[in-house]
């Protein structure tokens, strides 16, 4: 944590290194001439910032947790499910707003429980949100009876329209949502008595118990927070499907917790930041893009995406060896 | 430290800029061109399936004929809507001449692919359908004929009459629940004095669920006559409890597509018909359908790409051997 000189270039390193993957990513495709011309224009960035957003906003949640110490499991079931009440609720008849919340508070929920199950029964997260990863996807197909669910259209399914209505947005307004939480929640980790804990307690548990920090109300609430973001991720899954679909996202917490360790959190603890953490979003969503205008296999990409969440926990041991 | 990341964003965003800049004026004539080989993005369910690689080896056949170029790519993970919408997007953006799809969902591609046809990039769907009408072309199996001719099939074997289960796939599955559809009502219409002993059990989605399924029924009802089952994994699961309960060949069987499990079933008399698909015309005519679309020829609304039943005596006529047991390798390498 400390800023001591001899680590100045290491962590200036570690800062940087994720930049430097995007910077690559994208130089790699806009050498390319076969998709140059298109791979860089802005409709494409905007597609590229639009297919970003379920995963970033999950990723947001996830970087506290990770820098907490923890890890969860359960973020993709827990964005089925919230995108499955949404549907839901919308189909019931109820307002768009309302159903909005309702989905976003069901993340919540289950973030809170998360929480509460690893302070109150001092289980690792790693059990805890394993077994919520099941019992999310197993809730998220029971309420939708085993099938999607088509909900008619509203104004929620405008967020994640890749041409927004009022055109002067520029981005789909689920992008600036992500802008503005990453932002928000950047102070919130760097500069608040709150997100001072998070670190401290990810950095040294109970050396932060012994300072009196009150490391349960803590992870409770870094779990509850990651929850709401996991289920606005799943709102943004729902405008974007246009239908609630319980076998959606299948294995995307593992891309989220890619994102944040590409951006140098740390599995240790201790470690991350927000801007990192959106930096491995991009990096995972220029690949994915610009593979598929390539025409690719699969295959190809899921080996790079992989080499490159190999190298970037490399470049985590080393930092902490260097320590 | 913080400036230096500062300053390396900002120098790939004016990099990023800068280059956008100066392509745009190059790439900014969208559209076919004469001159150039047209670009068909062909975007299956998933790619590891034998009826995709089929769809797959069509494409590539048509692309040969018509000299143009396929483009193949399936979402990352098999059956994942949100990835197979990412796919087409990608496929705009690359700004590809004309797509042929084969939505995962009827719903939730409808707009992507009006995404597609506002950038003046017509879209052909092929094997499932999509609601709306924003596509050019619908190039699928006439599926309710399907179900029809297996009807026929175990209603001529059983001489109009016995008694038969109909097994269900999985609800909401649109192709399956026509083939249901044009059995029970061909069952109905033609064959009054077939007994449905079972009509709304549903294999589910694997071999294993619909082995489970058939194994209950065959213990419940063990003097049924007939069986037709919808789709490869609920006939494959069906021939297996069949197969261990000692009636396979004393039950007439009919199933829904083909593998080489089941092509051995279909010779050891252990399954009286299977209606086959032909999945390489599907990939065929898709992209042929596109390609008349793209050069200005009025195409139709709705192309059946045909079904076959197939029986032990015709299995080793050459056409119908090759829907029953494709040979691909020729075509893709």
């Amino acid at each position: 944590m400390s800023r001591q000189r001899p680590a100045g270039l290491q962590k200036a390193l570690n800062v940087l290194g994720p930049f430097i993957g995007l910077a690559l990513v994208i130089a790699l495709f806009a050498l390319i001439p076969e998709v140059q011309g298109r791979f860089l224009r802005f409709a494409n960035f905007k597609s590229v910032a639009t297919q970003s957003v379920i995963v970033a906003l999950g990723a947001l949640g996830m970087t506290f947790i990770i820098v907490s110490g923890g890890i969860d499991l359960s973020a993709a079931s827990n964005i089925a499910l919230s995108s499955v009440i949404t549907a839901y609720a919308i189909n019931a008849g109820a307002a768009p707003l309302v159903a909005v919340l309702l989905g976003v508070l069901t993340g919540g929920l289950v973030g809170l429980a998360n929480g509460a199950l690893v302070t109150r029964l001092r289980l690792i997260p790693f059990i805890v949100t394993l077994g919520m990863m099941g019992i999310a996807r197993g809730a998220a197909k029971w309420i939708a009876g085993n099938q999607k669910i088509d909900a008619p259209m509203t104004w929620a399914n405008e967020f994640m329209a890749r041409s927004p209505r009022p055109s002067w947005l520029l981005l789909a307004p689920g992008v600036w949502i992500v802008i503005l939480l990453a932002v928000a929640m950047a102070v919130v980790l760097r500069y608040t008595v709150f997100g001072r804990h998070v670190f401290a307690i990810g950095s040294n548990e109970s050396a932060a118990r012994l300072c009196g920090i009150r490391t349960s109300r803590v992870k409770i609430l870094v779990y509850s927070v990651a929850g709401l973001f996991c289920g606005l991720s799943g709102v943004m899954e729902f405008s974007r499907l246009t239908v609630g679909d319980p076998t959606v996202a299948v294995g995307l917490e593992l891309d989220i917790i890619a994102a944040v360790v590409i951006g140098g959190g740390s599995l240790n603890g201790g470690e991350g930041s927000i801007l990192g953490t959106m930096v491995g979003v991009m990096i995972m969503s220029f690949l994915r893009n610009g593979c598929t205008m390539m025409g690719w296999p699969n295959y190809i990409q899921e080996i790079i995406i992989g080499a490159i969440i190999v190298i970037a926990v490399t470049l985590d041991r080393l930092r902490h060896r260097g320590e | 430290m913080k400036s230096l990341a500062l300053k390396t964003l900002a120098g790939c965003l004016c990099f990023a800029l800068a280059s956008s800049a100066c392509v745009k004026k190059s790439s900014d004539a969208a559209g076919p061109r004469e001159g150039r080989t047209l670009q068909i993005a062909v975007i299956p369910k998933g790619t590891t399936h034998e009826f995709w690689k089929s769809i797959h080896a069509g494409a590539i056949e048509a692309a040969r004929e018509l000299g143009v170029e396929v483009i193949w790519k399936g979402p990352q993970k098999e059956d994942d809507r949100a990835q197979q919408i990412t796919v087409v997007e990608d496929f705009i953006s690359r700004g590809v001449d004309g797509i042929v799809l084969a939505p995962l969902d009827d719903r939730a591609l409808m707009r992507p692919v009006q995404d597609a046809v506002r950038e003046r990039i017509p879209v052909v769907i092929i094997d499932s359908s999509l609601q709306g009408s924003d596509f050019t072309s619908y190039v699928a199996t006439d599926n309710y004929k399907g179900g029809v001719l297996a009807a026929r099939r175990l209603g001529q074997l059983l001489g109009g009459r016995g008694r038969i289960f109909l097994i269900r796939y999985q609800e909401g599955s649109a192709s399956t629940v026509q083939r249901e559809t044009g059995f029970y009502d061909t069952v109905k219409k033609e064959f009054p004095d077939l007994v449905l002993l079972v009509q709304d059990q549903y294999a589910g989605a694997t071999t294993e669920t619909a082995y489970q399924l058939a194994e209950n029924l065959i213990s419940r009802f063990p003097d049924v006559e007939g069986v037709f089952a919808p789709n490869e994994s609920s006939t494959f699961g069906t021939l297996r409890a069949l197969q261990e309960s000692r009636l396979a060949g004393k039950v007439v069987f009919v199933g829904f597509d083909s593998s080489p499990k089941l092509v051995q079933g279909l010779r050891d008399g252990h399954i009286q018909g299977l209606v086959v698909q032909n999945p390489r015309k599907m990939g065929y005519l898709g992209v042929k359908t596109m390609v008349a679309h793209l050069r200005g020829e009025t195409v139709e609304k709705v192309i059946d790409t045909g079904v076959v039943l197939a029986t032990a005596d015709n299995m080793d006529d050459p056409a119908i051997k090759s829907l029953l047991s494709p040979d691909l390798s020729k075509i893709i390498d």
